[in-house]
């Protein structure tokens, strides 16, 4: 067998739809839940900290893109950035929580959005963590040498779920037609956009590169229900014979089991979870906080409750919050393709030098699973 | 905050993290968090920990009882911590009368499988002269009542609509827990570093999270 070889991402790009939507005009955007203002939502962007975003569809309803679509422009910034043609493609990774079809697989979507030539591709879907699914998929066929040039790209089009008809009429909404915070936090949290990066075997002739030092990703589902999820009731989630595609589409719509759901007292432990796993790659030496000299992790600091931040301190294991980096207050949460999107931000922002270590965390409360990228500038 | 006590803490949270994975797949607990939880697995949860409880103090006074002149200190930590936790059980007791329980069904309720291995392991930790590995097990126990013990107690109360004083226990402990850690880190500091005793007391800290998943394991309603 071949040597494996050692893989640099050589572009990232990023594509956000139309103009920054703010706080002030968002619920004016995605429309009020049977006319009335979110009881939840200054609170939730409070904790949130988002206070710009983008939005693939129009307060009237109309759309700019396709969440394919995004992600084909992803591709193609990073491909630019890499100052490669798309026809030098030939493995392509596409991540999404919830894609433009149910079948088939968001790669094929983006594959006909991007044409090109025809090409190897992988779909991935799960949460936020989907994003290092599909970048490992890209890695390894690299570092396998069965692709010269792969992309992986994570995109979104939460906007279109957060509709008030998602809500209207369902058993998510109570006698007074308030939507249930498990529901209604999301609206004020996700937004719409795609990121990618392309991969190659050596680093690109000039500008930086960043060598994929690993790739970890760890599930918890073995353990912890459904967090954020969409296609079960909130009650009965865990109880997969009373999801929407067993009830059928109107049943399952108007009990509360398509919409997108987050269940908060869990995910205070499935937090804790992910800062026990992140401490164990610590302590195995996977991760060495005090080599990181720039942190990619879309949570801001501040929604991490102050013990957890005074935990990471007493265990050796905090990264100082200068090193943080976030695109979230301006561009918002964009589920998978933030990480993508947060790379090509700290790439363009000039503050990486030769031989810094940029450490990616990806937590995705979906069924509690948490990812890390550690990549070093070259 | 030296390195040694940081390694160990860390090391502990791992160990602390994966127990609360292991809790989360009881069947028990699993019945709280998907809403199927009753009175009588709250009832049956109330006799299970009693046993731990009552045991705690008594451990802690024994493990007291044999550390050394060199480390008066801790002795001290311990046996105040002694005095202030060994009569928790009776607020668990009456938390069970307050759900409509006899008090007679509690006191002489058996131990369960794991209780009886939890008890028998940490008597026979305590019984070793300096047993300073036990601060593993502390963290264990006094992670439970920092982090999860208000989280149950408030479930509870939510599933079956309990009046306050049928949950004190539980929300009780969590209210009190702020500075245990800090004091958990000074009593670290007093016996770090060690090589030794490092490993020792993440080891204890893994046994006795076991052994406590195995008692709620086997409780039964």
């Amino acid at each position: 067998m071949a040597d494996l070889r050692d893989v640099f991402i050589t572009g990232a790009g990023a594509f956000l739809p139309g103009p920054p939507v703010g706080n002030d005009q968002m619920e004016d955007h995605l429309g009020r839940v049977h006319g009335r203002d979110s009881l939840l939502g200054k609170r939730a962007l409070r904790w949130n900290g988002v206070e710009s975003r983008h939005y693939a569809m129009a307060p009237d309803g109309s759309i700019s893109h396709s969440n394919a679509q995004m992600c084909a422009n992803a591709v193609r910034a990073a491909l630019e950035d890499a100052r490669l043609d798309a026809k030098a493609l030939s493995f392509l990774a596409a991540a999404t929580t919830q894609g433009d079809y149910f079948v088939p697989g968001h790669a094929a979507a983006v594959h006909a959005e991007l044409g090109a030539r025809p090409m190897e591709i992988a779909s991935f879907q799960s949460v936020c963590g989907s994003s290092l699914m599909a970048a490992k998929a890209a890695w390894l066929n690299v570092r396998a040498g069965e692709h010269d040039v792969a992309a992986a790209c994570a995109g979104e089009f939460s906007s279109r779920w957060f509709r008030p008809s998602f809500y209207e009429g369902t058993a998510l909404c109570d006698e007074k037609g308030r939507v249930r915070p498990e529901a209604d936090f999301l609206r004020f949290t996700l937004s719409d956009g795609a990121g990618a990066a392309v991969m190659e075997p050596k680093p690109k002739p000039d500008g930086l590169s960043l060598k994929i030092a690993l790739i970890d990703v760890v599930s918890l589902a073995d353990r912890f229900d459904p967090c954020m999820w969409a296609g079960a009731p909130i009650a009965t989630r865990a109880d997969l014979t009373t999801s929407w595609a067993h009830s059928g589409p109107r049943a399952a719509h108007a009990a509360g089991a398509i919409a997108l759901l987050q269940d908060f007292e869990l995910l205070k432990r499935v937090i804790r979870a992910w800062v026990g796993v992140y401490l164990q790659k610590v302590d195995e030496g996977r991760i060495v906080p005090g080599e990181i000299d720039h942190c990619l992790v879309h949570y801001s600091a501040k929604s991490l409750r102050a013990e957890i931040v005074s935990l990471l301190e007493d265990t050796s294991g905090m990264i100082p919050e200068e090193k943080w980096h976030s695109i979230l207050r301006e561009k918002g949460n964009i589920g998978s393709a933030t990480i993508w999107v947060m790379l090509a931000d700290l790439l363009a922002s000039g503050k990486v030098k030769r031989g810094d270590k940029v450490l990616c965390v990806v937590p995705e409360s979906g069924r509690a699973l948490v990812g890390f990228m550690v990549l070093e500038a070259v | 905050m030296s390195d040694d006590v940081a390694d160990v803490l860390r090391k502990l949270t791992v160990v602390f993290t994966e127990f609360e994975g292991r809790l989360e797949q009881m069947p028990l607990l699993r019945k709280l968090t998907r809403g199927r939880f009753e009175l009588a697995d709250y009832q049956a949860f109330l006799i299970g920990l009693r046993q731990q409880v009552k045991d705690g103090a008594l451990w802690m006074s024994r493990a007291a009882s044999n550390i050394d002149e060199a480390h008066l200190e801790l002795r001290s930590q311990l046996m105040r911590h002694a005095v202030t936790e060994h009569r928790d059980f009776r607020l668990l007791e009456a938390d069970y009368v307050a759900t409509g329980g006899a008090l007679e069904t509690i006191q002489s309720a058996e131990k369960n499988v794991g209780s009886e291995a939890l008890s028998a392991w940490m008597f026979h930790r305590a019984s070793q002269p300096n047993p300073f590995d036990l601060l593993g097990a502390m963290w264990i126990i006094e992670g439970l009542g920092s982090i999860k013990a208000k989280e149950w107690g408030r479930a509870a109360q939510a599933a079956l609509n309990l009046p306050d004083e049928a949950v004190r226990f539980l929300l009780y402990h969590g209210d009190n827990d702020v500075e245990h850690i800090g004091e958990f880190k000074q009593m670290l500091a007093m016996v770090l570093p060690d090589a030794v005793l490092a490993q020792r007391i993440v080891k204890t800290a893994r046994v006795t999270a076991r052994l406590y998943a195995l008692q709620i394991e086997e409780i039964t309603a």
